[in-house]
């Protein structure tokens, strides 16, 4: 098996595009990734596109065709990935598996989302399922870990607002980001309530957008003459859905993250920099826990004391994360990648992390039976 | 308002989750294995455990709040604004399921107190027609329900 690694990245900024299309979108990100992995698309073997929410919203299938062709990407197997929020982050998955079998010495991966459309309403998990027609909102089921998480630790709502606090200072730095005006913890308690305990400040704000990544062989990157980063590991889990579910410690989230790491012989002490799954403030206080960043139940005071601030002991979301980046679904796996790619290649400009050797991707999506239904961690070292 | 024969002829959404089932109130339509000894809600075509079709099992609405909160933003399938939701861990099976919560007990919900499953009015199906849906509504502390 040959270790694949990210040799080319490319995204547009978060944001609102009422004048253009998803396939529009994709195809920008996908020649930027060519462009500065300095490759030809003739050398692309195969192509993964994520998009989540194109089929509802516009009735599109099969987009990542239209995509890649728009960027002279024709003739491979290119495959169509929808995996909630991790679509993006699964189609990465894909695309270091098939590079790592032989199957393909350099994959493209492009995830896109237009979802700032009128009358987008709440992601659920699914129309047609039963909770969903119970009342069932993505933003409730956060909210419920909250509140237990609240009851058995002792979590405050002032911690988990310093979580929009610090990810929307991060995000100053970050041009892609949506968002990139500072927020007090004031701000963020006073903004309108959502789902208790949760404010619409802690809930991460849809977006248009793009991403992509060009993954290769080591032995093709040694060609290319750019600065690629080793994968050292990339990681797919789905929940048990057995009931009961503990919700202030989410057992698939630890089981993942623990697959990650002794797939990479690396720990949480070796990391530089996180980039994870922040939709609400307190999925992030979840996943400081799931990652092994701080003892379980210590995710309040973990943020409070700094430590995932830039400068702390692991900065985590150094981009801004969903609640300042935006969240694009199909493209947010993707542009997490991407940060931990740019951090280790000390490109980040004022958000750099200097000296980071190793990063982390953490994504998770979808929803059923108080469990998730995707998580995927990727640790990707220089 | 409905009247009760009015009330009798709406569709009770989702389908299958739930019944009236007499004398002793609602109840929820689990599934239970008898091989795995294991219950479920709702029913699975088969037990994850060992493939077997799992028997339909009457599960008792009565439990306990595990968590809960109130979605404040505009609600979707006409529900009320704001409307609550939960997970209830049910006292017989050991289940805990989400579910919705009385809307009316908004300002008295907490961790830990009783419920009872309840089927009424509430909120509209895929169409847009008003549907009976089930919920948990929350018991007085004597044991008698409110």
């Amino acid at each position: 098996m040959t270790k694949p690694v990210v040799a080319g990245v490319g995204m547009i900024p978060f944001a609102k595009y009422p004048q253009r299309t998803l396939v529009d979108l994709g195809a920008e990100a996908a020649f930027l990734a060519l462009q500065d992995a300095n490759v030809a698309p003739g050398r692309v073997e195969a192509g993964f596109f994520a998009n989540a929410v194109g089929s509802r919203l516009f009735g599109d299938s099969t987009i990542g065709q239209n995509v890649l062709w728009e960027v002279g990407v024709n003739r491979v197997p290119v495959i169509n990935v929808e995996n909630a929020c991790t679509s993006g982050s699964t189609a990465f998955y894909l695309a270091c598996n098939a590079v790592a079998a032989g199957q393909a010495e350099m994959a493209l991966v492009v995830g896109a989302e237009k979802m700032c459309v009128p009358e987008f309403g709440l992601i659920n998990s699914g129309e047609s399922e039963w909770d969903t027609q119970l009342g069932l909102v993505a933003p409730a089921s956060f909210a419920l870990r909250a509140q237990r998480h609240m009851l058995e630790h002792g979590t405050t709502v002032e911690q988990m607002a310093q979580v929009a606090v610090k990810n929307r200072a991060h995000a100053a730095g970050n041009p892609m980001a949506m968002f990139r005006e500072p927020i007090t913890v004031e701000q963020v308690l006073a903004a309108p309530m959502i789902v208790d305990p949760l404010t619409r400040l802690q809930c991460c704000p849809i977006a248009d957008g793009a991403a992509a990544l060009v993954v290769c062989s080591e032995e093709m990157a040694r060609g290319l003459g750019s600065a690629a980063v080793r994968v050292e590991a990339v990681v797919l889990g789905t929940g048990g859905y057995e009931s009961p579910q503990d919700l202030a410690r989410w057992e698939t989230d630890f089981r993942v993250c623990a697959q990650a790491y002794e797939k990479a012989g690396l720990g949480p002490e070796d990391l530089d920099l996180v980039e994870c799954h922040d939709a609400f403030t307190i999925s992030e206080i979840l996943h400081y826990e799931a990652l092994g960043l701080c003892p379980p139940g210590d995710g309040g005071r973990f943020v409070e004391q700094g430590h995932a601030t830039l400068g702390g002991r692991v900065p985590v979301n150094p981009s801004g994360g969903l609640l300042s980046r935006g969240h694009p679904v199909g493209a947010t796996g993707v542009a997490q990648v991407m940060e931990v790619v740019s951090q280790l290649r000390g490109q980040a400009g004022p958000r750099q992390i200097n000296g980071a050797r190793i990063g982390l991707a953490h994504c998770m999506g979808g929803d059923k039976a108080g469990d998730t239904k995707s998580c995927t961690v990727a640790i990707l070292g220089i | 308002m409905h009247t009760d024969n009015e009330q009798d002829t709406l569709p009770l959404v989702p389908k299958g989750i739930a019944a009236e089932a007499g004398g002793t109130g609602p109840v929820l339509i689990g599934g239970h294995c008898p091989h795995c000894r294991r219950d479920f809600f709702p029913r699975p075509r088969y037990c994850p455990g060992c493939m077997r079709p799992p028997q339909e099992r009457l599960l008792s609405g009565d439990g306990v709040i595990y968590s809960y909160t109130v979605v404040r933003i505009r609600p979707p399938l006409g529900l009320p604004q704001p409307y609550a939701v939960g997970f209830v861990d049910l006292n017989q099976s050991g289940l805990r399921i989400f579910g919705l919560l009385n809307h009316g007990d908004i300002d008295r919900l907490a961790i830990g107190k009783r419920v009872r499953l309840k089927l009424g009015p509430l909120g509209q199906d895929g169409g847009g027609q008003a549907c009976m849906r089930p919920y948990f509504s929350l018991v007085a502390a004597e044991g008698d329900d409110d």
